[in-house]
């Protein structure tokens, strides 16, 4: 079965449709022109695609199509109620939600805040318990901003998710959003200079939940890469185990393992660059306690970002800020496409 | 019928579109009246601040400016490079 890759970019969307073996794809695109896509998704129970669509004049909204991006239609009402003395700033990370709820997804946003749409992305309500956090005064802005930028749930109880904001830290609720309790326990903020290990506002660059077992968690922090696997209640770092860095943004899971993960390293924070003068994909087949080195190109001194990698059963996808996308299947890396305009999300979907 | 006259990517998300008549009092009233008042205005009603709005050739930042049947509106997005 083929893919189709969406790639969201700094001027517009772009579908990268790959054959059954990941090695030729067909480009599409710039869909939604003048609007800066920091992710884009399909959604597997009906096929609607969606994307967080943002402008640095008119801000950040929420565009719909149902024919595969030949139109769209902008959602409604996306704002912050007037007494929170917050504006939406701009939309990050959607997430379709869980089987079992047709017709809802979660979009994550700046400044710190998550919505819930129960029609399909027609209209969003603001999570407040999110929006009204007793530790908000503890959450401080990354370069990107206050983002909530990762959801990610838990593939067998609809009620539980967790969330990730920077720099605020990881979040889990275990009723459907009603609550949220930190899960940042053993994950460092190396940024602080006394408390490296609070309850908030460690800087999260990516979690994600691994779909074949409950309760087992991925991130890549700003200070290290971690597992979890009692959904967030304790982290191990990972990155001393054979990692370059302990910096980097995206993480990509192997759907049909929960022990396989991939990570692109950069330099650090005061070089975000990807190691050694190359873009090197690190993979790990034994929960982190190795990690092995898969150059997908070299001389490169290249960057990518938080959303901008992606995976599915057959390979795992990384975009650059230099406007390359990469195919990783089977120890080979394919060149996707190369001289978009600065990459800012991938995301795998089947192809149609 | 106050005309607004809208910037390319407003048009855009206006069905393609760049002039419209509305009954208007204010400019407010005007913005008020587009299909993009969304994009124009914040969730709060306040024009976003990197949208620039002309009455007549005068810019104006004051939803409570006084327009006419007469008044063409237009509406201007800051520019920058890159």
């Amino acid at each position: 079965m083929g893919v189709m890759l969406l790639v969201g970019t700094r001027k517009g969307l772009f579908l990268l449709g790959g054959d059954d073996e990941r090695r030729s794809f067909e480009i599409e695109g710039p869909l939604l022109p003048g609007w800066s896509i920091n992710h884009a998704i399909v959604d597997p129970r009906d096929g609607s695609m969606y994307a967080c669509a943002n402008s640095w004049v008119y801000g950040g909204t929420v565009q719909r199509s149902t024919d595969m991006g030949k139109t769209w239609e902008r959602s409604d009402g996306l704002g912050l109620p007037e007494e929170s003395e917050l504006k939406l700033a701009s939309t990050w990370h959607l997430e379709p939600g869980h089987a079992t709820e047709p017709g809802t997804l979660w979009l994550g946003c700046e400044p710190g805040v998550l919505f819930r749409s129960d029609d399909s992305g027609a209209s969003w309500q603001v999570n407040e318990a999110v929006l009204g956090h007793e530790t908000r005064d503890r959450w401080s802005p990354g370069a990107g901003g206050l983002i909530t930028h990762s959801i990610t749930l838990d593939p067998e109880d609809a009620q539980r998710l967790w969330i990730g904001i920077s720099a605020a830290g990881v979040f889990r609720t275990e009723d459907g959003g009603t609550s949220w309790t930190p899960a940042n326990s053993g994950t460092e903020a190396c940024f602080f200079p006394d408390d490296r290990f609070p309850e908030v506002g460690q800087c999260v660059h990516k979690v994600l939940a691994h779909a074949g077992r409950p309760g087992r968690l991925w991130q890549q922090n700003h200070c290290g890469v971690y597992r979890s696997d009692d959904g967030g209640g304790s982290w191990e770092r990972l990155d001393g185990n054979g990692l370059p860095s302990e910096f980097g943004f995206g993480i990509a899971l192997d759907p049909g393992d929960p022990d396989t993960a991939f990570v692109i390293p950069e330099e650090g924070a005061e070089n975000r660059v990807t190691c050694d003068g190359r873009i090197g994909i690190y993979r790990t087949t034994d929960a982190g306690a190795s990690w092995e080195l898969i150059v997908a190109e070299e001389p490169a001194w290249a960057a990518v970002l938080r959303e901008a990698m992606s995976q599915d059963a057959e390979a795992v996808y990384a975009g650059t800020q230099s406007g390359h996308v990469y195919a990783l299947r089977h120890d080979e890396v394919v060149e996707a496409a190369r001289h978009l305009p600065p990459i800012l999300s991938v995301e795998a979907a089947t192809a149609v | 019928m106050a005309t607004v006259l809208l910037p390319g990517l407003l048009a855009t998300e206006a069905g393609g579109r760049k002039e419209f008549d509305v009954d208007a009092a204010t400019v407010g009233d005007a913005l008020r009246a587009l299909p993009v008042r969304d994009l124009v205005l914040d969730e709060h009603g306040e024009v976003r601040s990197l949208v620039n709005v002309y009455v007549d050739g005068e810019r104006t930042g004051e939803l409570e400016a006084a327009v006419t049947a007469a008044s063409t509106i237009r509406i201007v997005a800051a520019i920058a490079g890159g």
